[in-house]
């Protein structure tokens, strides 16, 4: 008896079988773990129990009315029986209920096959429905934005999208409206939905209710082939099931992996895989003739290539210049440094391409300094400049998660940021005060210690950081890039002295860590990658040669690729796609995309992840490390036998690495007064680049071009909220709808990145300085929403 | 929204420890303010309690109260329940149709009255019992229901 | 047939029917505030926990707790408590919360006093049903007038005890008057019922012990306190009865638990109005289940009526006459559910719009002899199995009509038949 008190497990009976389950746990999970299968519907084992579907009834001795297994604690002694009379009555009952309203339309519904209403109908239901009246009748499926429909009549109303929501993405996007028997899911008045996560309502929906734009009428789930590889978007490398059907991927699904997503994606990861199939995918090799860019054979436009290689090196080394890496696999960046070190002889190869140069990007070492495990563990976060549902957004579910636990998240940042709402302290300021906030925030955690702190928010955010124990510093790009950049990376390394917190750089996307890692960065004496367009705009290379980037979209200062681009004798690019760098290359040689290659990627932990050929790639299209393989036999180079990278073990990357990132003299410092109103541009997950753009969801959910302004400065202007407006910079102007909001502070314009009408890039030069801009309404809005 | 409304939601904030406990009243102000509970006007609250829109909104479509659609300067509700119909309301209600020219959960084109049935108002011992906005009307008779209107411009 | 007299002493309408008792000074005059002074100032928890334990004191709602061990439950450490009137009404044929307020606002305000020193909340919230406009004006003038003569807000009697009252109206949702939607509703969200465990006196408001009482049952305290357990029990005890329907005095009447239904239909109400022949009553609201002539000796309490088969809820008493028959009164109730359900769990939703839907076929003439046990049937695979009360308030009823008034539902089918032909 003394024992008991303590004992970690409960003694049940479930069916006849004794079944142990560590205290804590609902009949539902022991039994599940006893291999006993309850029906459920509202149920999902990474939510707490609803039980609002009564699906999961059992009938337990001694207790009067049936129980739902998925909320009664296990208890020792209980006796519980899942296939009694009154548990199979109840489940007809529940079952015929749920019918009597559910269209029966599977035959085109895109869950038959993979329903669980079916499935469970099948087993637990009576076959036939005494239900003769008139059925719940709503208007046909309902769009609710670029990627969701939603079937009403086919909603069992298990509550699951909706908490998905409020419980896991913490953004509220689905909701309940009316209620009883009239209650729908859905979104205030069928606006569009507003989430990043809306794919994983799709996916634990228990019906057809909610189905994706892009997957609807697509397949049926015995017709596809599920294929293990990983997301290779974001860099957090999410663990993925690749959907294919005859060479083609129908839909992305989230695998789970507790390291990482643990069972969710975001939905750039749902529905980023398109691109692949794109009908204008580069085939053939082209190389420009008589000044445009004509198709050629391999052999010819390697043979090209060759030669001014050859040219080049005959002058000597260091007279070609790499840019590029974020979109290679492993094995494709290893060939790519190999190539450039050992063939090219040349120490300028970089893959930070949308790095500044006055910035801390190229001063410091990207990646998590710990595994992603470890940083979910801890209770306080911290993030300095970095929009993470923007930039990462499964790091977010995992931070939400700790933040449910009693973590507390401190934000700062240019703009109100989307999770605010789970913020315990939020500090807004302009871009380019957000260095001196956080050499204030780092002084006063030095100076109290989180003792006798006063009212400010600076006080606030520093005893929440002095009194965290494992204190998660994340500093994105944003911040690094931004005016200051290197005095708030020394002031964010100064705080990360203190015991307990983690410095991490939020920076890189793709597999740039990996890039990094396999030596894409500066060798001796070599420059960055802004170093080498300057280089090219002074005529200092021969040859430039970029795979697995797009500069000309990506480079932060348009003007600086524009003038590399001018100086250059000749530009080698491998593409997927035509894009803005291609369409100004000399030669272009057709590259098979991430879904195409079996190998590996690194994501942003460290950690080797594995990707996997699901299909063939278009036409003569080749992968990039074979290319290079090819170019150097050409050079009569034959490169030996590589080792493959072990998948899944975590190396972060060490806090000194900023030897590694080149040649990175201090910057000019800032000097002069900010101008009134300030240009800082801003990081959104939905772009228009080559890849996404060709992903029709997300290509809609970018939205229209736009910039936020803060009502003052908006009055100020004579700007209106939704008027289309001029923004000018002393060297380029262009025009976005402008969005009058508070969530932006006084003196500043947010412009978001990676609009293909609103290049930011084109607006701004390299400065350390903070860009002034000026804003001009050009046509008002008339008041109509976008 | 008037100031004197936003400062009215404010205060009500200020009535309990947790900012959404406030959401019910601050409907009613908005929906007191512009008649009914528009998108706009869910905006509003909205952003002044910093909620989600989609929550406000979900929790004023629970609620019989809340208008999410224009309704009548005047809303008149007849109680339905059962000790009403066993009072008469059936007739009451109508010649409250009559009377509007409308049907329940309708509104008078002049945009006078909204004509509601209503569960249990919880005044059996007044059956059949009517509310017209604040005011409670005991034992109505068919040949009440046009004077009763009348008071209400 | 017998007819018990009237009660000789009201004690809980004596106050809400005095005039001028919206007043303080009135209502102090006749000894309004004594007893919240005493709770306040003279007496321990334990002794004012111990009084309403003797006085056998349950909850007026409709599940009949008893008062005390519901206190009991409410944890004793703990910096943050609260108390939540529950005044929102919305049992069909209940009105005497409403009676009590609109006639006495003070002795609510004085019985959640008692009740919050005792359990050691700071803060109590009344929340009313947003139809009852004046009883909340009444009551919000109330508690202004108690602020002002310091017994609400800080140090109340000069004791060391602070409370403060906040009146909360609801929107219009029967659900919310089950006591976890309506702290769901109190703190502003959708009002749907929570899973019990925990219950509210351990994790109630914001997930803090809570004691959640009905209007009635805090007006009883300071009548409790100011008689002594032994009067109050001699009395009864004392309870409020609202009567309605086809009856010639519908109101709310002050009896002792325990008189007969009977007497309260035709002694206190005053019997059916001319020419009405008595059907059937529902003896605590809609969701009881309803009682025939030949029950009208039962006795109008607890125990009795569990017996009898049916409960006594609210104590609200709805007289159904032959001017209906029970299919009508049958498909008002399920419509009423229907309407009012919250939509949470799956046989509450969408059993009683599918039973709605039969009924109201059968009422049209498209009756088919079979939809009575499908009734029945549906009505079964409910019972048990809804997430809260207001689902499981349905099937009682509705099988207990089909069983003792099958005939009118029989006639009804055939009619429509008849008529198809």
């Amino acid at each position: 008896m003394p024992s008991e008190a303590v004992r970690a497990t409960v003694t049940l009976v479930i069916d006849g079988r004794e079944v142990t389950a560590p205290r804590g746990t609902t009949v539902y999970q022991a039994a599940r773990a006893a291999g006993v299968d309850i029906p459920i519907f509202c149920y999902h084992d990474r939510m707490p129990p609803l039980g609002a579907c009564r699906m999961c009834l059992v009938e337990v001795e001694k207790m009067p009315k049936l129980q739902t297994a998925c909320t009664l604690e296990a208890a020792d002694g209980m006796v519980v029986s899942t296939t009694s009379p009154a548990v199979a009555a109840a489940q007809a009952s529940i079952l015929e209920l749920l019918l009597s309203n559910h269209p029966l339309d599977c035959p085109i519904c895109d869950k038959g096959g993979e329903c669980p209403l079916q499935d469970q109908a099948f087993r637990y239901g009576e076959g036939r429905s005494r239900f003769v009246e008139t059925k719940r009748d709503y208007a046909k499926p309902i769009s609710l934005g670029p990627v969701l429909v939603l079937d009403r009549e086919r909603c069992i109303l298990c509550w699951r999208c909706v908490r998905f929501g409020e419980i896991i993405a913490g953004d509220d996007a689905l909701k309940g409206f009316e209620r009883g028997f009239a209650s729908a899911i859905g979104t205030p008045f069928g606006l569009p939905v507003e989430s990043k996560f809306i794919g994983n309502a799709i996916a634990i929906c228990p019906v057809g209710a909610l189905t994706s734009r892009t997957y609807r009428f697509r397949a049926r789930p015995w017709d596809i082939e599920p294929v293990a590889s990983s997301c290779a978007h974001c860099g957090l490398g999410c663990a993925v099931w690749l959907d294919v059907r005859g060479g083609e991927i129908l839909r992305t699904r989230a695998r789970e992996d507790p390291g990482i997503n643990d069972v969710w994606l975001c939905d750039l990861g749902f529905f980023g895989h398109a691109y692949v199939a794109a009908r204008d995918r580069l085939t053939t090799p082209l190389v420009r003739r008589e000044g445009r860019l004509q198709r050629a054979s391999w052999e010819d436009a390697l043979g090209v290539v060759a030669e001014r290689l050859r040219a080049s090196l005959a002058r000597g080394p260091g007279r070609v210049a790499f840019l590029g890496g974020r979109r290679l696999s492993n094995a494709d960046a290893a060939a790519a440094a190999w190539f450039f070190r050992a063939v090219a002889r040349t120490p300028h190869l970089d893959h930070r391409v949308d790095a500044s140069p006055d910035g801390a990007s190229l001063r410091v070492g990207w990646g998590l300094r710990s595994s992603l495990e470890d940083l979910a563990r801890g209770d306080v976060f911290v993030l300095v400049g970095c929009d993470l549902t923007e930039e990462y957004p499964v790091l977010w579910l995992r931070i939400k998660a700790a933040i449910d636990r009693g973590a507390r998240l401190v934000i700062v940042h240019s703009k109100r940021l989307e999770i605010r709402a789970h913020a315990r302290c939020e500090i807004i300021c302009r871009h380019d005060q957000l260095a001196q906030l956080t050499a204030e925030l780092a002084a006063a955690v030095a100076q109290h210690g989180g003792a006798g702190c006063g009212a400010s928010r600076i006080d606030l955010a520093a005893n929440i950081m002095a009194t965290g124990s494992r204190v998660h510093l994340l500093l994105g790009r944003f911040a690094l890039d931004g005016p200051g950049g290197c005095d708030l990376l020394r002031s964010a390394q100064a705080l990360s002295q203190r015991a307990g917190v983690t410095l991490h750089i939020a920076r890189g996307r793709g597999n740039d860590i990996g890039a990094a890692r396999l030596g894409l960065l500066p060798g001796e004496g070599g420059m960055h990658a802004p170093g080498i367009l300057r280089g090219a705009a002074a005529d200092g290379f021969d040859l430039l040669y970029v795979a697995g980037s797009d500069p000309a979209t990506t480079v932060d200062d348009r003007a600086a690729w524009d003038a590399a681009r001018m100086g250059v004798g000749f530009l080698v690019v491998h593409e997927a796609f035509l894009s803005a760098t291609a369409q100004a290359a000399d030669v272009v040689l057709p590259a098979l995309v991430a879904p195409e290659k079996d190998g590996t990627i690194t994501n942003l932990e460290g950690r080797t992840l594995p990707l996997r050929a699901v299909v063939a790639g278009p036409g003569r299209a080749r992968a990039d490390q074979e290319i290079f393989e090819l170019l150097a036999a050409r050079l009569g180079v034959v490169r030996g036998h590589v080792a493959a990278a072990p998948v899944g073990s975590v190396v972060p990357t060490p806090v000194e690495t900023a030897h590694a990132a080149g040649a990175a003299q201090e910057p000019a410092a800032a000097g002069g007064a900010a101008p009134p109103l300030v240009l800082a541009v801003s990081e959104h997950l939905f772009t228009r680049g080559s890849m996404t753009g060709r992903c029709p969801g997300l290509a809609e959910l970018v939205g229209t071009a736009h910039c936020l302004i803060h009502p003052s400065d908006a009055a100020r202007a004579d700007v209106a909220h939704l008027d289309l407006v001029e923004l000018a910079t002393e060297h380029a102007a262009l025009v976005v709808q402008a969005r009058v909001s508070e969530d932006v502070p006084p003196g500043q314009v947010l412009l978001p990145r990676g609009h293909d009408t609103a290049p930011a890039g084109a607006l701004v030069r390299w400065s350390p300085a903070p860009v002034g801009v000026q804003i001009r309404p050009i046509a008002p809005s008339g008041g109509a929403e976008p | 929204m008037t100031q004197a409304a936003r400062d009215e939601i404010r205060r009500l904030i200020g009535l309990y420890e947790h900012r959404q406990s406030a959401l019910l009243p601050a409907l009613f102000v908005a929906q007191q303010e512009e008649g009914c509970l528009s998108p706009a006007a869910l905006g509003l609250v909205a952003e002044t309690l910093d909620l989600p829109v989609t929550e406000v909104t979900s929790v004023a479509s629970f609620y019989g109260l809340f208008f999410l659609e224009p309704a009548g300067r005047h809303v008149v509700h007849v109680c339905t329940n059962l000790s009403c119909m066993l009072n008469g309301c059936q007739r009451v209600l109508g010649r409250m149709q009559e009377v509007l020219g409308i049907r329940p959960g309708e509104t008078t084109p002049d945009g006078r009255f909204s004509l509601r049935t209503a569960e249990c108002l919880g005044a059996c011992d007044e059956a059949p019992s009517v509310l017209i906005d604040e005011d409670r009307w005991a034992a109505v008779k068919p040949e009440d229901v046009e004077p009763m209107l009348d008071r209400y411009g | 047939m017998t007819i018990e007299a009237a009660v000789p002493e009201s004690v809980l309408l004596r106050w809400a029917r005095a005039e001028g008792m919206a007043q303080i000074e009135q209502y102090r005059r006749a000894g309004g505030y004594d007893a919240a002074r005493r709770a306040a100032t003279e007496m321990t928890a334990d002794q004012v926990i111990e009084i309403v334990a003797a006085s056998g004191l349950r909850g007026k709602g409709g599940a009949g707790f008893p008062t005390a061990q519901k206190w009991k439950f409410i944890p004793r450490a703990g910096p943050v408590k609260y108390v939540v009137v529950n005044g929102d009404e919305g049992e069909p044929g209940t009105f005497k919360d409403r009676t009590l307020i609109e006639g006495c606002p003070h002795l609510l305000v004085e019985g959640t006093l008692i009740a919050a020193v005792t359990i050691g909340a700071r803060r109590a919230y009344i929340y009313l049903r947003r139809e009852y406009h004046r009883a909340r004006r009444l009551l919000e003038a109330a508690i202004a007038q108690a602020r002002q003569a310091g017994f609400v807000g800080e140090r109340i009697f000069g004791s060391e005890h602070t409370v403060e009252i906040v009146v909360h109206t609801g929107a219009g949702a029967y659900i919310a008057g089950e006591e976890t939607a309506l702290l769901e509703s109190l703190e502003g969200r959708r009002a749907m019922p929570r899973q019990r465990p925990p219950f509210p006196a351990q994790a109630g408001l914001y997930q803090r012990p809570t004691l959640v009482q009905n209007v009635e049952t805090l007006c009883h305290l300071p009548v409790i306190i100011s008689l002594g357990p032994d009067r109050y029990k001699a009395l009864g005890p004392p309870a409020l009865f609202s009567v309605s329907g086809a009856v010639n005095r519908p109101g709310v009447y002050e009896a002792p638990l325990g008189i007969s239904l009977r007497s309260l239909i035709f002694g206190h109400a005053g019997g059916m109005p001319p020419g009405r022949r008595f059907k059937a009553a529902f003896p605590g609201g809609i969701s009881s289940v309803f009682l025939t002539e030949a029950d009208l000796d039962v006795k109008m309490d607890h125990d009795s009526l569990r017996q009898a088969g049916t409960m006594l809820g609210s104590a609200a008493v709805i007289v159904v006459d032959d001017s209906l028959d029970m299919v009508e009164v049958m498909a008002r109730a399920v419509e009423f559910y229907r309407d009012e359900s919250c939509g949470k769990c799956t046989p509450c939703r969408e059993g009683t719009a599918w039973i709605a839907q039969v009924l109201e076929r059968i009422l049209c003439g498209r009756g088919r002899v079979e939809d009575l046990a499908l009734i029945e049937s549906i009505a079964a695979g409910m019972t048990g199995t809804c997430f809260c009360p207001l689902g499981e308030s349905v099937p009682p009823g509705l099988v207990a009509s089909l069983r003792l008034f099958r005939g009118e539902y029989e006639r009804r089918i055939a009619q429509g038949e008849a008529r198809a032909v």
